[in-house]
């Protein structure tokens, strides 16, 4: 029986045609059912993850074989070398470039890169033997970072020209990648894939693609210390809190132009003097605040708080409980007979004494933080980057969470054993306030928030 | 659930028994002894170090900073990331430029681990007992570090140990003549550190005023100054700025050889490491390599220090153990109990087994699974004591007699 770990997003429609094409096809998958778990022909299972996870599921021996770009297949192996994926081959669709990108011609002594492949850019800059660096893994918006808040990019694009497309200077072409079929090495030492394996290797595809990290040999950008900052930075969130931020600055009286509507621009134009917009990912916020580059932003309180289980010490708190986009983390469990944590532990150590407790969720810091004070003994953290439904039972013991009213997790017959906290959007500042006129500026503005916050539309809203 | 590890002790960390503990206590001591004989100092580095002092060029090579232990702290929402330390050298240095550094000669040793992630299953933690000459010292500071090497190992009783030497110069001198510029330089460096012996091909292609093939350098391991002497005539017409190292080499091997060493010449030793500017030293027995070192002229400067020469060396704990043996087991002392479980007879038992300790006895009053001695039975503070010496009791009056009975034992 096999299990099969299959990609949404871009590479869904070529995925599902490939397979169709080895005679495997999986006619919910192909048709874009919401639903995320398939039972196939020969008893075998199908479950669809964000690209990202499927290294890790794979790695992890949940899943026997998999698709996924082959840039995520060396995200992982730049983190954990030793990992049990191997390649069976290049399927041929899904082709796209890790670019190294700038958008400024200097960049700061210890030189700050951006990507959501943060494994990989920590590796071009040891190939590169920069002396002194500093990556920020990203949720996305990469692009958006430089030249203000990174030196340079690591980005994934077609070509050079979609690099440019962007607003940046592709400096390298570091990793060429296209869509892989992979297997978890136990599993094919040990268990009889033969039929599936028959099949899927068998005519189609192109030829494998895998390249090594390719560095540039030197960097042309001079440093520079970064210039005093003349305004007031807000950094507000793309996504699905983007809707409720701008309700916010509605509220508020703060017009943000290009954000209310329409495509999404990430430098849009804001009514309020001395102050510059960004538009970001909601998760990379706090980091960005603690550093500086921003003095204040509109994000979540549970992405704060992931933010400081990771950094306790950060500069980063709260200013504003903003009170929209309302949820609660929790922990969510299936086929347990406990209705508490410490119960739930205590089942599943008499079932298995020494296994890890696996712990699956987006948020890892709170995860990994929620299993050390449970006091789970011995535990892993699965990272997750969405499409979490149906992890738990047989990819993780407890799924951490955010849920609303709690009527999609009883509908799926789970259960919720503990809602641990209380999230909503809130403005976050670096506790290092500015003075002088931008203090002026940066007071005005929180008192603008604070008035939007208190407005009785927010209460209960999401 | 997945599946579950036959043991929970983290892959590639050793676990250390007694009787191996005894063994790594010898080197130590042996190797401290050495060291203050020799005028050196005790120091100890952090455990944690920012990555960026092993990342700059010059320090680590990339393949091991491939398996460095780096990660976030606590605090680090700055980005700046910190590692287990991966070398002692690079952080004796930090500590000299930081803590230490004043005209004159610092001379400190240390005895602690460093952190590397291995493919193999190998050990990742490695105990090395280091020395750090930090100073204008010349030639003569490379020699005092070989015979201090020796000298610690000679007191390990240790089959016969191999000197080998090489000089980091040979290798940027022939790169540099090679005309390759700086990056295709340090490529072709980091290929030689890794044994790749194919680019000496390439080397030589861009060389063709050689008479003698490079090989004769990288390929042959020589046996003293005559082999010096050898590539020096066979080379250095070629690649003149070839002599300066040779010469240094040459020195050193002339009063080695005076001094009854008898040091071999390689013209790569080491691997792995790219701070080595001068000479460079390896020590082996039985096939083990137990230690290495050499000048690391640019170190201190590339850590934000000033710009001052210093060599050093390590010998490896773990290889050194397999070849020791342990101290002698210490004599076998007694275990005390009181007569009854009365506070007052434990308080006794305890009373007795401080005087008798002070008189020089090893004396437990909990016998360990391992206790080899006699039992002592404490009848109380004036009750006297029953030594039970292999099944026979034997009544003594006074931690006196004790004493005097088991001192007619030994």
């Amino acid at each position: 029986m096999i299990r099969l770990a299959l990609p949404t997003g871009d590479l869904r429609r070529d995925s599902a045609a490939f397979l169709e094409a080895a005679g495997c096809g999986i006619a919910d998958y192909a048709s874009g059912s919401r639903a995320l778990r398939f039972s196939l022909d020969d008893g075998g299972v199908a479950r669809v993850f964000r690209e990202k996870d499927i290294p890790v599921q794979v790695a992890l021996g949940q899943y026997d074989i998999g698709i996924c770009s082959s840039g995520w297949i060396e995200e992982l192996t730049q983190r954990f070398p030793g990992h049990d994926v191997v390649r069976l081959r290049d399927l041929g669709y899904g082709a796209f470039t890790l670019w190294l990108a700038a958008a400024g011609d200097r960049c700061a002594p210890s030189l700050r890169i951006v990507s959501e492949y943060a494994n990989v850019a920590i590796a071009v800059a040891r190939r590169m033997r920069l002396a002194r660096y500093r990556v920020f893994g990203l949720h996305g918006a990469a692009e958006a970072y430089p030249p203000e808040d990174a030196d340079l990019a690591l980005i994934a694009a077609r070509d050079a020209a979609a690099v440019e497309a962007l607003g940046l200077r592709p400096l390298w072409p570091v990793l060429r990648s296209s869509a892989c079929l992979i297997a978890n090495r136990r599993s094919i030492a040990a268990r009889d894939l033969s039929r599936s394996l028959a099949r899927l290797l068998e005519g189609g595809g192109g030829a494998d693609s895998s390249a090594a990290l390719s560095v540039p040999p030197k960097l042309d950008l001079p440093f520079a210390d970064a210039a005093p900052r003349g305004v007031v930075r807000i950094a507000l969130p793309d996504g699905h809190q983007q809707p409720d931020a701008v309700a916010v600055l509605h509220a508020a009286g703060v017009r943000v132009h290009g954000y209310d509507d329409g495509p999404l621009v990430r430098r849009p134009g804001i009514d309020v003097d001395g102050v510059e917009v960004k538009v970001i990912r909601p998760q990379d916020m706090a980091q960005q605040v603690a550093l500086g580059q921003f003095d204040l932003a509109v994000t979540g309180r549970d992405w704060l708080f992931d933010h400081l289980v990771e950094f306790p010490s950060s500069p980063v708190e709260q200013v504003v409980d903003l009170g929209r986009c309302r949820y609660g983390l929790a922990a969510i469990v299936k086929d347990v007979a406990a209705n508490d944590v410490a119960g739930a532990i205590r089942e599943w150590r008499a079932r298995s004494p020494q296994a890890p407790i696996r712990v699956a969720s987006e948020y890892a810091n709170i995860a990994d933080h929620f299993a050390r004070e449970r006091h789970a003994g011995r535990y892993s953290v699965i990272p997750i980057a969405g499409a979490s439904e149906g992890f738990v039972p047989d990819d993780a013991e407890i799924l951490i969470e955010g849920i609303d009213t709690g009527s999609s997790v009883r509908a799926n017959n789970l259960t919720v054993l503990e809602r641990f906290f209380e999230s909503t959007n809130c403005l976050i500042a670096n506790k290092s306030r500015p003075h002088g006129a931008r203090g002026d500026v940066f007071d005005a503005l929180v008192e603008r928030f604070r008035a939007a916050a208190l407005a009785p539309a927010a209460a209960g809203r999401r | 659930m997945p599946e579950v590890a036959s043991t929970q002790r983290a892959r590639g960390m050793r676990d250390v028994l007694p009787d191996e503990m005894a063994r790594l206590r010898r080197i130590e001591a042996a190797f401290a002894a050495a060291c203050r004989r020799w005028g050196y100092g005790e120091v100890r580095t952090p455990v944690i170090e920012p990555l960026h002092l092993f990342t700059a060029a010059g320090t680590l090579s990339p393949q091991t900073l491939d398996h460095v232990y780096s990660f976030l702290d606590w605090d680090g929402w700055s980005g700046e990331r910190v590692v287990l330390r991966p070398d002692s050298t690079i952080a004796a240095a930090r500590l000299y430029s930081e803590r230490l550094a004043s005209p004159g000669v610092a001379k400190l040793f240390y005895s602690q681990p460093v952190l590397r992630f291995t493919d193999d299953g190998a050990s990742r933690e490695e105990w090395q007992c280091g020395v750090e000459l930090i100073g204008d010292t010349g030639r003569a500071g490379d020699i005092e570090l070989v015979a201090l090497a020796l000298d610690a190992l000679a007191a390990l009783d240790l089959p016969r140990v191999t000197v080998r030497l090489s000089h980091a110069g040979i290798v940027r001198v022939v790169l540099a003549a090679a005309g390759l510029p700086a990056d295709a330089q340090s490529a072709a460096y980091d290929r030689l550190l890794d044994g790749d012996l194919t680019v000496v091909d390439e080397i030589e292609a861009r060389l063709p005023q050689l008479n003698a093939p490079l090989r004769l350098l990288f390929e042959i391991e020589g046996a003293g100054l005559g082999y010096v002497q050898n590539v020096r005539a066979s080379l250095a017409g070629a690649i003149p700025a070839l002599a300066g190292p040779l010469d240094e080499l040459a020195f050193i091997v002339e009063v080695l050889e005076a001094s009854g060493v008898a040091p071999r010449i390689s013209a790569v030793l080491a691997r792995r490491f790219e701070y080595y500017s001068g000479t460079v030293m390896s020590f082996e027995s039985a096939g083990q390599r137990v230690g290495a070192g050499g000048r690391y002229d640019e170190l201190i400067a590339l850590v934000g220090g000033a710009g001052v020469p210093a060599s050093g060396f390590a010998l490896f704990v773990q290889p050194l153990a397999d070849l020791t043996r342990g101290d002698p087991p210490p004599a076998p002392g007694i275990a005390i109990e009181p007569e009854s479980d009365s506070p007052r007879d434990h308080a006794a038992a305890l009373a007795a087994a401080a005087a008798l300790r002070a008189a020089g006895i090893s004396v437990a009053t909990i016998a360990g699974a391992a206790s080899r001695g006699h039992r002592l039975i404490c009848r109380g503070a004036d009750g006297g004591f029953t030594l039970d010496r292999d099944g026979r009791g034997l009544v003594l009056h006074s931690v006196d007699d004790v004493i005097g009975e088991l001192g007619r034992g030994r």
